[in-house]
């Protein structure tokens, strides 16, 4: 009789969660149970409306709800616990759950975290100013739109151009409101070109090269400074200020734990199989990129829930040492961020990451300081790169660094 | 409805002021706390770095002094009575260098001198064993055993419930604006938000507005001190870099500064802080990112690793420092006014001793006047517990479901905040003081929606923009 109490225990169910549990359940893996610490599955995207998912996996646009509604058909057999927060994770695969009725642990064979990813808000971003009321983040914004059924501002200025940050605009046109501009840092937007159009279609200006210098308001938010590049001061009056995207792991639990985190980023380390430092757990999603679309989650979700089924059949096995992938300067995060060799040898993988700014150049990958791969790439901040079909050993430190192509 | 006669009016419902309406109350004065914020704290007490000072290296021989060690001494007293925790770190003031290994000496002679008598020089090496997160550069320090951390919310709510358990009232968005005393009352002259007038009779007026002190002091006399607000800056970083000290880090005070403090929050955070800047505004307090940073550069140099740590809250205090080093604690002769002013960053510490010497004072100086009916049975109420160390709510299971989940906050904790009977949360600021709620790393990215539903109608303005809903 085994001490396990499942046979997998998921924490987080969005589209990485979901897609893990589906893949162990259509293995045949049947104990399963997914932790959601919000009163309704679905994570990030069961407050996001507008039709921003689906496309990947089932070839047509679907607002977020209706995209968890259609995944967790894929796995009727699941079992999901909300209101559930993991409040540790020990070793020898143990949990520790608040409910409602207080604390206690499970134990299961296999952990697999799919915890999410948040906004950097205000505070993060260290901005000057009072703190007023009026300040938020998309996620807030979303649930207080498209949940909440609330109409917060009448005239917000929306902080970045990523991806996300037109998210915010469509969530606002849902309750018909009009943001007064878009700020950016930058010199052009974060997200893709086309994304402009929705700006521009709502006559909404995007303002560049644009910092924030100062929040003004006692009570409730009455307008901001936004300095430009070239010293253009300007105070502009708003009762909303949403800051977007820069997102950030949520990773409280794997911070608090005995897992490997790379030390910059504080992201639990992987390896191509999304499995940690520790055998028994695995990482996945957008806690450990920050941040992808909800369908690239859940197809990142159906392979590392395979892998996972595979380990718990005892058709493959977990290497006890891994090679380190370090990231050279103006690289944020790489995902895996260690190397295992498979049993039958050095693994095929695809390897991804972000920069930190605008790059052109070359970039290399270096095993014990010889290079092994090395390619051409343009690219731009909250962009995933990913090289495929790379396969090295992992007997030695592996290093992926940008070569700008003035060198 | 007409205001009854008060023995006592204390105006200013900083945790001075709390503590003093808690004593009179509890001594059997009929006891009224005026503050013209929404809430108590709404002023200098909100933003502090919790730490309940030994007085070691306050001036010997100050009111200030005394005050601190009689306000540490009754806080450990009553802290469990009144559901209070304490984290028990202990300090170390570091020297960074040559000149600053040679000022430690002095300090822990002036430790000694304040009747601190535990506090002793450490070796660099002992204090690298202790504190293996410091940087190499630290070559020594001071060892300050009995320097703790507290909450400074819940004890200042704790002072006044209990005051208001035995009978004490208090008007809240109450600006005291003038007052006549006719050689028996006072008569203050008080506006609400609207802008519509009050008037409230007391025998005695105790001034504890705080930054306003000089301004509020000219109702009864000309003050002899001017209140020039000093700024101090904070950082809070998230709870994963609250590992990274064990004690309290303090600086070698300079003649003008106590310098940058690091230390763990009650709440399991890690507090950096505070800048010293002086302004002439009086009311508000922003923070700067170009300070910001600064902060976060000698942060870093202190404690290399807290680089890779998120900072979860900025925030700015005023303290209300005079150009005097000393309290400004006096009594007006045959005016039945006491002023209690320039009461710095200890505050938080030596509420309860201020407390108690402004009791002694009033029963001095007016010893006719100060006569109050029967002191009250003392009921004394349990707080929440909000101390990262101790069990919370959620861990107990209260049988709701946690809302705040960077700090871990459940919906029963929300709804008891809201409801109570004796001092609701009737601002976000309150709400969040009493619970933590949207206290955390995200800023209320996964909250703010429910908080918003859960204190619609009871908190104004609303948790997020104008709380219209759509039709």
């Amino acid at each position: 009789m085994s001490s396990f109490d499942f046979d997998v225990a998921i924490v987080g169910s969005g589209p990485a969660g979901i897609a893990a549990a589906t893949a162990l359940s259509n293995a045949g893996v049947e104990n399963i149970v997914v932790y959601e610490r919000e009163a309704t599955v679905g994570g990030i995207p069961q407050h996001t409306h507008h039709p921003s998912f689906g496309l990947r996996v089932f070839k047509r646009p679907m607002s977020g709800p209706k995209f968890i509604a259609a995944l967790r058909r894929r796995c009727p057999k699941v079992r999901f616990e909300t209101n559930t927060t993991i409040t540790a994770l020990r070793r020898g695969g143990e949990l520790e759950l608040a409910s409602t009725s207080g604390l206690h642990n499970i134990r299961a064979r296999h952990i697999i975290l799919a915890t999410g990813a948040r906004e950097t808000p205000r505070h993060g971003r260290l901005v000057s100013g009072l703190r007023p009321q009026g300040v938020t983040t998309t996620g807030a914004l979303q649930q207080l739109i498209y949940t909440a059924n609330q109409r917060p501002f009448t005239k917000p200025i929306i902080v970045g151009t990523e991806l996300v940050s037109f998210s915010a605009l469509w969530t606002l046109r849902h309750a018909e409101i009009k943001p007064l501009a878009m700020i950016e840092a930058g010199a052009r937007i974060s997200a893709y070109r086309p994304s402009t159009l929705l700006a521009r279609a709502m006559g909404v200006p995007i303002h560049y090269n644009c910092e924030i210098t100062d929040i003004a308001g006692r009570d409730t938010l009455s307008q901001i400074t936004v300095c430009s590049q070239d010293s253009d001061v300007r105070t502009m009056a708003c009762d909303g200020l949403i800051f977007t995207g820069s997102f950030i792991g949520e990773n409280t639990i794997a911070m608090g734990s005995h897992l490997n985190l790379n030390a910059p980023n504080r992201i639990p380390q992987v390896d191509q199989n999304w499995i940690t430092s520790d055998p028994g757990v695995s990482a996945i999603g957008n806690a450990i990129h920050p941040a992808d679309t909800g369908d690239k989650c859940y197809l990142e979700g159906s392979n590392a829930g395979a892998y996972v089924a595979q380990l718990l059949a005892g058709k493959t096995t977990v290497n006890a040492t891994f090679a380190e992938i370090r990231q050279g300067e103006g690289i944020k995060m790489t995902t895996p961020s260690i190397l295992r060799d498979e049993p039958k040898g050095p693994s095929k993988f695809d390897l991804s990451f972000h920069v930190t700014k605008v790059f052109r150049g070359r970039v290399r990958v270096r095993r014990g300081g010889q290079i092994m791969h090395e390619k051409a790439i343009s690219c731009l901040p909250t962009r995933r790169i990913t090289l495929r079909n790379i396969r090295l050993q992992a007997d030695m430190p592996i290093e992926v660094s940008l070569n700008s192509s003035r060198e | 409805m007409s205001e009854p006669h008060w023995d006592v009016i204390v105006i200013g419902g900083g945790v001075v002021g709390c503590a003093i309406t808690r004593r009179f109350a509890l001594a059997g004065a009929k006891t009224l706390l005026l503050e013209r914020g929404r809430d108590i704290l709404s002023g200098a007490s909100k933003a502090n770095s919790a730490i309940l000072h030994t007085g070691f290296d306050a001036p010997p021989g100050s009111l200030e002094v005394s005050c601190m060690q009689a306000g540490y001494r009754e806080y450990l007293e009553i802290h469990s009575r009144l559901n209070l925790p304490v984290l028990k770190t202990a300090a170390l003031v570091i020297a960074w260098n040559e000149e600053q290994l040679s000022q430690l000496d002095g300090i822990v002679s002036k430790a000694h001198e304040n009747g601190v008598a535990d506090v002793q020089q450490i070796s660099g090496l002992a204090l690298h064993k202790r504190e293996p997160g410091l940087s190499t550069k630290a070559l020594g320090a001071v060892e300050v055993p009995h320097e703790y951390v507290i909450d400074p919310w819940s004890a200042p709510l704790a002072y006044l419930k209990q005051a208001v358990s035995v009978g004490a009232g208090y008007r809240f968005g109450t600006e005291v604006k003038s007052g006549a005393f006719d050689g028996e009352y006072w008569h203050l002259n008080a506006i609400d938000p609207d802008a519509e007038g009050k008037r409230y009779t007391g025998r005695i007026v105790i001034n504890c507005t705080g930054t306003n002190g000089d301004n509020i002091e000219q109702i009864c006399r000309k003050p002899n001190f001017e209140i020039r607000p000093r700024k101090g800056q904070f950082l809070v970083f998230d709870k994963s870099a609250n590992s990274l000290i064990n004690s309290i880090i303090l600086p070698v005070p300079t003649p003008t500064t106590k310098g940058v403090v690091l230390t763990k929050t009650i709440f399991g955070n890690l507090l950096l802080g505070p800048t010293a800047e002086e302004q002439e505004d009086r009311n508000t307090a922003r923070v700067e990112r170009k300070m910001l940073d600064e902060l976060v550069a000698a942060g870093t140099e202190m404690l290399p690793d807290l680089t890779n740590h998120e900072v979860t809250a900025t925030y700015a205090g005023l303290r209300p420092a005079t150009q005097f080093k000393d309290y400004q604690i006096s009594a007006e002769p045959r005016k039945n006014w006491i002023g209690v002013n320039g009461i710095r960053s200890t505050g938080l510490t030596a509420a309860l001793g201020i407390a108690a010497h402004v009791e002694k004072l009033c029963g001095e100086t007016y010893s006719g006047t100060a006569n109050f009916g029967q002191a009250p049975d003392p009921d004394w109420p349990v707080m929440p517990m909000l101390a990262e160390h101790e069990l919370r709510a959620y861990q107990k299971g209260d049988g709701t479901e946690i809302i705040c989940h960077c700090e871990r906050v459940t919906r029963g904790e929300i709804e008891a905040a809201l409801n109570d009977k004796s001092l609701p949360a009737c601002d976000l600021g309150g709400l969040r003081r009493r619970t933590r709620v949207m206290m955390g790393r995200c800023n209320g990215f996964y909250c703010s929606a429910r908080v918003n539903e859960l204190t619609r109608g009871k908190i104004s303005p609303p948790v997020v923009g104008r709380g219209e809903v759509r039709s």
